[in-house]
């Protein structure tokens, strides 16, 4: 399953037809994806493809203003167009009487929770955020009827920047009834002024413990860094088909979703819809990165819509559409603090963060900056005390949510930020002094001083390979040669964890989850032996229908080719949590290996029965049941299961069919990890990055199919480079998206991407029978510190401490000019 | 966002500079996709009443008398409506535009102004300062303005551009009426730049009240 290939050359994964390989080496070989013919042909189905007869088209009004009051909207021209069938707006959602309101998933103790209406009343929040909806017989005629629509506005101040939102004089994006803080105090009866644009407060660790480790430090650092604003970015953008069937009142949407049972079962209360009657499916997905778990306003609308004119009606979001209400990512203002002994030991961390919320709570979007990004501030090391406190304030910019990764890249940007500072201050090599402080191979189960017990880890052998990969002695000593030349290599490492596969529920109940985070898995093996299995994980690009198949194959010991993996129809499978998180292989995954060991089990019984033997008599090898020492007397997986439905003889307390279902509910995270190293040379001249390497080592347990592994890891890492080095959503002071469209949000393309070589370990996931953990987000996790450290690296002879995010050329250039200069650029 | 610059006008003086740019007529010729510029008695007019009236009203002739000018002229305190259609990358919106002149003092202007079209939206305020040069005046000029939706969103790179190819044109308009008047009264202009109170420069000083 490893792919213990050369050091040197580029191992990039070779894929195999899965006619070449034999079932018993189906799990865990690079066996080409199943979905790419449909995919790259034309021929599977996004919801925008869906056709329905007499369908209508919605488009929606948004407000062009960050933050405005609205005092009138006059929608009479529209009305009167041709073509135009309807126009609704707040108080037609209201009049309905519809709840309209979206609900947010986690909480927090101190979390203020503004309602999120489907379409803004009398006061608009960010710039995209819906006043009306027009449902029209052409797409085109939706949009242009748009314009017909006349809004007064009175605009208001706006605040985007999240530490300036919770300064006192800055405008209050929501109204708090009576009294919004709940926090007077008894005694003096001095009420403490909780700023407006509070959404949280939250902390983690033990301040006290921290304190003292600063007091006793030798050595400490500090850095104020920008978690910048990122755009999604997926390839397809959000859209909704939805239709009602009076005669049934069925509400039938198809959408684009990571997750279509949370969106049955958030939809079904926005809508007050019963939940029996919606039936949700997500098609084919095109990519969602996040931005596809949260209920967005929209495909609730356009439900609403159908209902109403008991219509067919499609919405597709525009480009532009996407970058104004796609919920965003990061948004982070942090001030860090590391605390280290004399031999450059870490003894402490203090972290202080400011967090953009946007202008209403995401779905999970309390749950991203705290439980995800606090309890991964111990990174690989092991470090006595730290202490995290985040403050999540309301900015006039579109939502911030979940976005690949998820709070993790803002956590490890700062720990690996800060180690690669501590090395310099103690005077140790970066990668030695990672090596110091990390937590022994023996030290497992690891408890951090931030709420996570590390199941398992083996941090040094990664660190290793990657320093194979780059000859790192050999490339320390190019790098002087060449400085004296006047090129500037930097040599960046980040080695990262993860925590993903968030479990158990029980746990993410008392941290706050409105969800339990388990996941359904269905096997029914059919008369003939062929197989379907149903999962509650929603993939959009991942290739569950490859690994899933991989998965069932090897438990039932069916061939790969007999397998079919069904997701994402509220209608087929019974519940599902979804596809996020790099969760599926190891939730989902782990819930349909749990069923067909189950089905293993009840062919067992049927199979013993009619072999006249004992069930423990029984070996179950490569799809056959065998009488241990007597292997002719044996039965295939498919007889069993043709005698399983004929149920002309199976045992008498038995039941017909083979159909297994179970609800996996892990007892931890997964916690992969590994360590990225990027090779960059930058000119000071210029302020152009060119990349000489980049080396990843990923450890992300048992691989099930090592080609879907690197596609992941080269995913990630893409991403991750992007972040690091061109994307930023930006917001002017007034709240306006100043990057609107890719051409001013720069997603990176083929030739800004490095030649990447990926390696790794496998250190087993001990909580799941696969031994998998998670891949999905491991790039853009390990990658944005990589690069940064790299640059910073190559720029130390200009006493450069640090850049933000994105490091353009324009920030190289500026931070070489200001030679000697301590100051952050 | 910030735009400023310095706009040079040759062979003509502040004098005839400042009542070409005080004539609403001369003015509306001048600013390119400008369908009209009236005045009105606040600043929310109706569009639909002003679209009738600027169909109804006859164009007035362009003169450079300052008797018909003085008539005419923008005052301060008084507010302006002006339909104004600007091609902005792919989109051209129609803006209503009402502006108010904040400030009239030979030879500052300042007027500040908001715009309104489907989806896009403009707050501005701009500053105007009339200097002599060597060859005629220099027009300083300065605008803050803000810029929402739509026309917001392409960003300072494409509107930067648009205001700037706007202003050139503007000037490059006054310019060349001023050259037409200028032929037709060249001895005037002779007059003005030998002696600032007799002549052209004289009769404006007078009637516009500088």
């Amino acid at each position: 399953m490893s792919t213990e290939t050369g050091e040197t050359e580029t191992n990039e994964v070779e894929t195999s037809e899965s006619s070449e390989v034999a079932l018993e080496d189906v799990f865990g070989s690079a066996i080409e994806r199943r979905e790419d013919p449909a995919l790259i042909t034309g021929e599977a189905e996004y919801t925008d493809d869906i056709q329905r007869p007499n369908m209508a088209h919605m488009a929606v009004l948004r407000s062009q203003y960050g933050h405005a009051k609205i005092e009138d909207i006059d929608t009479s021209a529209a009305e009167a167009m041709d073509g135009v069938i309807a126009v609704y707006t707040a108080t037609d959602i209201e009049e309905a009487g519809t709840p309209g309101d979206l609900p947010v998933g986690w909480l927090l103790p101190s979390l203020k929770t503004p309602s999120h209406p489907i379409l803004a009343g009398d006061r608009v929040r960010y710039q995209g955020d819906g006043v009306a909806v027009v449902v029209a017989e052409e797409r085109y005629l939706a949009q242009d009827a748009l314009d017909a629509i006349d809004v007064e506005y009175d605009r208001l101040d706006a605040v985007v920047d999240p530490k300036e939102a919770v300064e006192d004089d800055a405008p209050a994006i929501h109204e708090w009834s009576e009294d919004p803080t709940d926090t007077e105090t008894e005694d003096d009866g001095e009420a403490e002024e909780v700023p407006p644009n509070v959404a949280f407060d939250w902390e983690i660790g033990d301040a006290d413990a921290t304190d003292d480790a600063f007091a006793n430090a030798a050595h400490t650092v500090d850095i104020d860094l920008t978690n910048q604003r990122l755009i999604p970015n997926a390839m397809e953008p959000r859209a909704t088909v939805a239709e009602y069937l009076p005669g049934t009142e069925e509400l039938e949407v198809h959408m684009t979703s990571q997750n279509p049972h949370l969106h049955r079962q958030l939809m079904a209360a926005v809508l007050d819809v019963p939940e029996h009657k919606l039936h949700v499916v997500a098609p084919e997905v095109g990519g969602g990165f996040g931005s596809k778990i949260h209920h967005y306003p929209d495909e609730a609308l356009t439900a609403w819509c159908a209902r109403e004119l008991e219509r067919p009606i499609k919405w597709t979001a525009t480009r532009t559409e996407t970058y104004l209400t796609d919920a965003h990512g990061r948004d982070h203002r942090t001030h860090a603090e590391l605390a280290m002994d004399e031999e450059g030991t870490v003894t402490g961390m203090r972290v202080d963060t400011y967090a953009g919320m946007g202008a209403y709570l995401s779905t999970f979007a309390p749950s991203i900056p705290t439980y995800l990004y606090g309890t991964l501030l111990s990174g690989q090391y092991d470090i006595p005390a730290i202490h995290c406190q985040v403050t999540g304030a309301f900015t006039n910019g579109a939502p911030v949510d979940a976005y690949r990764g998820a709070g993790r890249p803002e956590a490890l940007y700062v720990v690996e930020r800060l180690m690669n500072l501590g090395a310099k201050e103690v005077g140790m090599d970066p990668a030695e002094f990672r090596r110091h402080n990390f937590i022994p191979s023996d030290d497992f189960p690891h408890e951090t001083p931030v709420a996570v017990v590390y199941d398992s880890g083996d941090y040094e052998p990664a660190l290793d390979k990657a320093l194979d990969m780059l000859d790192y002695d050999e490339l320390r000593e190019r790098q002087e040669e060449l400085r004296e030349e006047g090129r500037y290599l930097g040599i960046g490492f980040s080695s990262y964890i993860e925590a993903c596969g968030l479990a158990p529920s029980e746990l993410a109940g008392q941290l706050g989850a409105q969800a339990g985070l388990w996941e359904s898995g269905v096997v029914r093996v059919h008369p003939s032996g062929k197989v379907t299995a149903f999962c509650g994980t929603s993939g959009h690009g991942q290739g569950h229908e490859t690994t899933f198949a991989q998965i069932v194959s090897r438990e039932l010991g069916v061939p790969y080719e007999d397998i079919e993996i069904v997701e994402g129809d509220t209608d087929e499978i019974p519940q599902g949590m979804g596809t996020y998180g790099s969760r599926s292989a190891a939730v989902g995954g782990s819930a349909i290996a749990t069923s067909s060991q189950k089905v293993v089990e009840k062919a067992r019984k049927i199979a013993a029965h009619q072999l006249e033997a004992a069930e423990d008599d029984l070996e179950f090898e490569g799809g056959e049941f065998s009488v241990s020492g007597a292997p002719d007397r044996a039965m295939t997986i498919q007889e069993v299961a043709q005698q399983a439905y004929l149920a002309h003889d199976v045992p008498d307390d038995l039941e017909p069919g083979l159909e297994e279902t179970s609800f996996f509910d892990p007892e931890n995270f997964v916690f992969p990890f590994g360590t990225h190293a990027a090779v960059v040379e930058v000119d000071p001249e210029s302020g152009e990055i060119s990349f000489e390497r980049y080396a990843a080592v990923d450890d992300v347990g048992n691989q099930i199919n090592p080609k879907i592994v690197e596609g992941q890891v080269h995913g990630g890492i893409a991403q991750g480079v992007g972040q690091a080095l061109y994307e930023g959503a930006e917001y002017d002071s007034n709240g306006s998206l100043m990057t609107g469209s890719m051409q001013d949000y720069a997603v990176p393309k083929a030739e800004h991407i490095p030649e990447m070589d990926t390696d790794s370990t496998v250190t087993p996931a001990p909580q799941n029978p696969l031994g998998v953990k998670g891949v999905g987000e491991a790039g853009t996790i390990a990658a944005p510190q990589a690069v940064v450290n790299a640059v910073c690296d190559a720029l130390e002879p200009f006493d450069v401490d640090h850049i933000d995010m994105p490091i353009t050329p324009e920030k190289i250039w500026n931070a070489a000019e200001n030679d000697d200069s301590q100051e952050e650029i | 966002m910030q735009f400023d610059g310095t706009f040079e006008l040759d062979g003509t003086t502040r004098e005839e500079v400042w009542l070409a740019l005080s004539d609403p007529v001369l003015v509306r010729n001048a600013l390119p996709g400008c369908e009209f510029l009236l005045e009105v008695d606040d600043e929310s007019p109706d569009f639909d009443e002003l679209r009738e009236r600027a169909a109804e009203t006859d164009d007035e002739e362009i003169s450079m008398d300052p008797d018909v000018i003085a008539e005419r002229s923008f005052e301060e305190g008084s507010h302006y409506a002006a339909l104004m259609e600007l091609g902005v990358g792919s989109v051209k919106p129609s803006f209503e535009t009402v502006v108010t002149i904040a400030e009239r003092d030979f030879p500052d202007t300042v007027a500040t102004g908001e715009g309104d079209a489907s989806n896009s939206s403009f707050e501005m305020e701009s500053s105007m300062h009339l200097a002599e040069t060597d060859d005629g005046v220099g027009v300083e000029w300065a605008t803050q303005a803000d810029v929402f939706g739509r026309i917001a969103q392409m960003g300072q790179r494409v509107i930067n551009p648009v205001a700037n190819r706007v202003v050139k044109r503007f000037f490059q308009r006054v310019q060349s009426q001023l050259d037409d008047f200028g032929a037709e009264e060249p001895e005037t202009a002779a007059d003005a730049s030998t002696d600032p109170e007799a002549g052209l420069t004289g009769k404006i000083r007078d009637r516009m009240g500088i």
